[in-house]
């Protein structure tokens, strides 16, 4: 089985800094204050003044979508950033001992593997307030368990290579194997993974926007536009179906960026990186692999 | 036995330190539920007022106190009642969990019916057409809110064709669309762990030598083939199936019907202690049973755990 990853993982890396310029502008600019009701200007059309026009209190749906937006683009960058830094550095560190610790660190990482962790951001958020803050920080904080084990995975098979043993055979130290050998090998499946969660974790918080615990209504989420709006759906399909789409877009953009073109198929045709998860895991005793896959948020 | 009483002993210490972090979770909450709950009911806001209703639900006493007194009530099949209705929680809980499992499980049952020959043609024919639906699919189940999804699904049955009464409709008939929606989510991503489960078999030198024997395909995959991608199968279910309290909460919102989670959304603004200690138990409970099952079904599935672990 290959373990060489396509040269695609990065092709499109470079959407990542458009796309937080775009959610830094979003949130600076935005054509009418989002939440500035104009009773007089109900369900306009599009217009030149309010192009994608107006909801049922007359605010503007473009800048509304904008604000929220850049809200979801908050939680998915302080959801990358912990679950990439705490599932690193508990990998590694599992990976680097032996015994006791690496049990304990990998028993860890496993419990937050299964802590359903939009159940407990729906805890959570209700408890102590609805945010892109409030709610990225419980997704990542609960989240980071699969990346830590993949990372454990990677770091434990870079470890066993021959090259590494050799280096080691030659007086490198941990610390300079991990730098040298292990880590050029493991980011690219880390990016591509985070690539193919990354898009759930902007669902994860529109759902709990649609769910709207603890939050004030009126916000411009889009999980929380879309449970607002639903009540127009007849009369006013476009309400609904912008922040949907939207959603669904940033999404696959997000997709696009991180995963390469092959992630766009990554689950579903044994591409190289989902054989590389589920190798790694079979070897590591990680049962629950497709958790991996999808750390089974079911339905949200 | 002895492999059934260590199960069992582990599956107890972990509800008891499950119990521990949902107490000490629900705790830390900013609000008092007696002052929710005052005005909720349009009662003057009094000390006198507080410290009865503390009294009441038995929060005068100290933390340890209140924990223990829980623990046992809980163990012994008294759940309290709620703040919220006065109704004692356990009833409420046996007469909604029917309904989260039906919609939870149900799903599931109709996506491993559909994702098992989905893969299977797929994999008869890569890149064909059913391999395409079934990357479309995982790529949906990824991309595809939900919630949206259901109200795209009520707009057209309901609305639309007016098939479906998804409110006001006979029981089943209300259970349909949210079955569909977790199928629908659900099937893409098993259906893409059996594929894989498949072409692995496929590239296999155990597949290829029993083949070179002169096997014909079809009774060498349903003799070789089929248990290891059941293997990975039985895995992603595990997954699937261990957040099926808790992951429907979104579902039974969008389409009211009434689930332990569609309570727990409810409990929870009112602060409703022993209602959420008590989903949060039932959900560790869920999970454990669940884990139990996969490890049944591993040990049934695969001849290699059985030589490694006796």
């Amino acid at each position: 089985m290959s373990h060489h990853l396509p040269a695609t993982v990065t092709r499109h890396l470079w959407l990542v800094p458009v796309i937080a310029v775009c959610a830094a502008a979003a949130a600076a600019w935005q054509p009418h204050p989002p939440e500035a009701i104009d009773l007089g200007a109900r369900h306009l059309g599009p217009s030149l003044s309010h192009v994608l026009g107006t909801d049922h209190l007359g605010r503007d749906l473009l800048s509304r979508l904008m604000i929220g937006g850049a809200r979801t683009m908050l939680v998915v960058a302080l959801v990358a950033g912990l679950w990439t830094i705490l599932g690193t550095c508990v990998g590694l560190c599992a990976a680097c001992s032996r015994g006791l610790a690496a049990a304990a660190l990998l028993r860890m990482a496993e419990f937050f593997a299964v802590l359903p962790s939009l159940l407990a951001a729906i805890v959570v958020t209700s408890l102590f307030g609805f945010g892109p803050l409030t709610a990225g920080y419980v997704l990542g904080l609960t989240g980071w368990g699969p990346f830590a084990l993949l990372s454990f995975g990677l770091a434990r098979r870079g470890l066993g290579e021959p090259y590494v043993l050799a280096a080691r055979a030659l007086g490198g130290s941990t610390a300079a194997l991990m730098r040298r050998h292990v880590w050029p090998v493991m980011w690219e499946t880390q990016l591509s993974y985070l690539g193919t969660k990354l898009g759930r974790v902007a669902i994860a918080y529109a759902a709990l926007a649609f769910l709207g615990l603890g939050a004030d209504a009126g916000r411009a989420d889009w999980g929380a536009m879309m449970f607002e709006y639903r009540l127009f759906a007849l009369d006013h399909p476009w309400l609904l179906l912008w922040p949907g789409a939207a959603l669904i877009a940033l999404c696959v953009v997000l997709r696009l960026a991180i995963g390469g073109d092959n992630g766009a198929r990554v689950p579903a045709t044994r591409g190289d990186l989902a054989s590389t998860i589920e190798h790694d895991a079979e070897q590591e005793r990680l049962k629950f692999t497709p958790g991996i896959a999808r750390a089974g948020e079911t339905a949200i | 036995m002895s492999w059934a009483a260590r199960e069992a002993g582990r599956a107890v210490l972990l509800l008891w330190l499950a119990s521990l972090a949902a107490f000490a979770v629900i705790r830390a909450m900013p609000a008092d539920p007696a002052v929710i709950t005052l005005l909720a009911f349009n009662q003057p806001l009094t000390d006198e007022a507080v410290a009865a209703l503390h009294r009441q639900w038995g929060l005068d006493r100290s933390l340890v106190e209140q924990y223990a007194m829980w623990l046992v009530d809980f163990v012994s099949g008294d759940w309290r009642r709620s703040f919220r209705t006065g109704e004692p929680i356990f009833a409420e809980f046996m007469h909604r969990l029917p309904v989260s499992l039906t919609i939870g499980l149900g799903g599931l049952a109709v996506a491993i019916a559909l994702a098992v020959p989905l893969a299977e043609a797929a994999s008869r024919r890569p890149h064909g057409f059913c391999d395409h639906l079934l990357d479309a699919l995982t790529l949906g189940a990824q991309a595809v809110p939900a919630f949206w999804l259901a109200s795209l699904l009520i707009w057209l049955f309901a609305v639309e064709f007016a098939w479906l009464r998804p409110f006001s409709g006979a029981t089943v008939e209300r259970m349909i669309l949210p079955i569909a929606i977790v199928a629908i989510t659900g099937i893409g991503p098993l259906a893409a762990v059996y594929r894989a489960g498949l072409s692995e078999v496929g590239r296999s030198h155990y597949f290829m030598v029993a083949l070179g024997k002169g096997g014909d395909p079809e009774t060498t995959l349903a003799r070789h083939g089929r248990r290891y991608a059941a293997m990975g199968l039985a895995a992603a279910l595990t997954a699937e199936a261990s957040w099926v309290i808790g992951g429907t909460a979104v579902v039974e919102i969008v389409f009211g019907l009434p689930g332990i989670s569609q309570f727990l959304v409810e409990s929870l603004a009112m602060r409703d202690y022993f209602v959420v200690q008590a989903y949060l138990m039932v959900a560790v409970a869920w999970m454990i049973c669940v884990a139990m099952a996969a490890q049944i079904a591993r040990h049934w599935l695969d001849p290699r755990e059985r030589v490694a672990a006796p």
